[in-house]
């Protein structure tokens, strides 16, 4: 019992806190209070009508109050057998519950198709757009790249083509006064070698003619004992020639 | 002049909760919403209200109540699973969720056995959380009566639930 008691406390706290999402809607309290607005217009007509008639009735229809009692018994009865004997109107709850789950169930797959058609059409829109957008981005920055790296070719290779130009420059000033200073030696070497020559030829020339004189000096010299001129006895040796 | 845009933005979302909680569904707790609104402004043009969110409360137990008659009354009377899908409670398990609805489904059925005061009251006191002087005021009965409608609601409803949880079982 006290089980039953249990799940029966259970279910009434699980009817309690079942979730309800918050509302109402923007669309239901606008359509309530649309509704609401109709019902007043329709009340207030319909007591203005009431009210007309209550202030007239006394007057238009005082004679007549048999009369309309009869037809009203008339009508009623004509409407009693009418209704009676008409068919069943259908029975609209039924109706609507029958169709509502189709309507309902065809109305969510057309909105499910056109939020994917939508979505489908919209990914492939920003597909293109975003790899058209890359590829541009991309050639700009290609051509920004290549433009720069020209530029910077450019001056290292005009740096270059001025370092080489520099030292060539510089290795023929070099070379040329390389060049100048062998040919100054050269012409000062055969100075010096010119004059030693001529020095060399003077003294040459002295020391032949005074040899020549020396040997006429000899040749003029005779020896009284011998009637020859003297004779070396070594021919060979340099300091008996010396002496002598 | 009543200005029903205020008491609808006032007490519209008690009035949907309630609906909601006892139908289970997005399109008959938008009928009942309408329905308990059109009442209200029927009631008012009768007499002074004084308590509007009493009274929709009630209206809305009331027009909830006869939705649910009208719903068990049709030979198909499943729930369209579609509406309450939303909201669902995220703490709980799918099984424990499954048995939570069980349950709920069963009580709106029993609710549907019991007289239309006794429901009115059973669905005031214990979904709405109303004392019994507020039910009294609400239904315009004493609070003894009230207290009365209350305790057989409880038991009759107990009573019910004993039963179809006995056919389960055998069935």
């Amino acid at each position: 019992m006290t089980e039953k008691e249990d799940i029966f406390e259970k279910a009434v706290e699980s009817l309690r806190r079942e979730p309800v999402p918050p509302g109402p809607p923007r669309e239901l309290a606008d359509a309530t209070m649309a509704k609401l607005a109709q019902c007043s217009a329709s009340s207030s007509s319909e007591d203005t009508d009431s009210y007309v008639s209550q202030r007239q009735w006394p007057k238009a229809f005082a004679g007549f109050g048999r009369i309309a009692a009869a037809a009203v018994v008339l009508i009623a009865a004509g409407y009693a057998a009418g209704r009676w004997s008409a068919p069943r109107p259908p029975d609209m709850e039924q109706i609507r519950a029958a169709i509502e789950p189709a309507i309902r169930q065809d109305l969510l797959d057309q909105t499910r198709q056109y939020v994917q058609s939508s979505l489908a059409n919209g990914y492939i829109q920003v597909k293109d757009e975003l790899s058209e957008q890359y590829r541009q981005d991309m050639s700009r920055v290609a051509v920004q790249t290549l433009a720069a790296s020209n530029t910077i070719t450019n001056d290292l290779l005009r740096q270059l083509i001025d370092s080489i130009s520099t030292v060539q420059v510089t290795d023929r000033q070099r070379f040329a006064a390389a060049l100048e200073q062998v040919e100054s030696n050269r012409l000062r070497d055969r100075n010096q070698l010119s004059s030693a020559l001529a020095t060399f030829a003077v003294r040459t020339e002295d020391e032949l003619m005074r040899t020549k004189k020396d040997v006429a000096q000899v040749l003029s010299y005779t020896l009284p004992n011998s009637g020859t001129p003297y004779e070396f006895k070594n021919p060979d040796n340099p300091d008996e020639r010396n002496e002598k | 002049m009543i200005d029903w845009q205020a008491i609808i933005e006032e007490h519209g979302p008690a009035v949907w909760q309630t609906a909601y909680r006892l139908l289970g569904n997005h399109a008959d707790a938008a009928d009942c919403f309408q329905e308990a609104f059109v009442s209200a402004l029927n009631v008012s043009r009768r007499q002074h209200v004084q308590n509007f969110s009493a009274l929709l409360t009630r209206l809305a137990t009331a027009r909830a109540i006869d939705q649910l008659r009208r719903r068990f009354r049709r030979p198909d009377c499943s729930q369209d699973p579609d509406d309450g899908s939303d909201a669902e409670d995220e703490a709980l398990c799918p099984s424990e969720r499954a048995q939570q609805r069980e349950l709920a489904e069963r009580v709106r059925q029993l609710l549907n056995q019991l007289p239309a005061q006794e429901a009115q009251a059973f669905c005031l006191r214990y979904l709405n959380d109303m004392s019994y002087q507020q039910i009294a005021g609400a239904m315009g009965i004493s609070t003894n009566a009230a207290g009365v409608l209350l305790h057989r609601a409880k038991a009759r409803l107990r009573e019910l639930f004993e039963l179809s949880a006995g056919e389960v079982e055998r069935g």
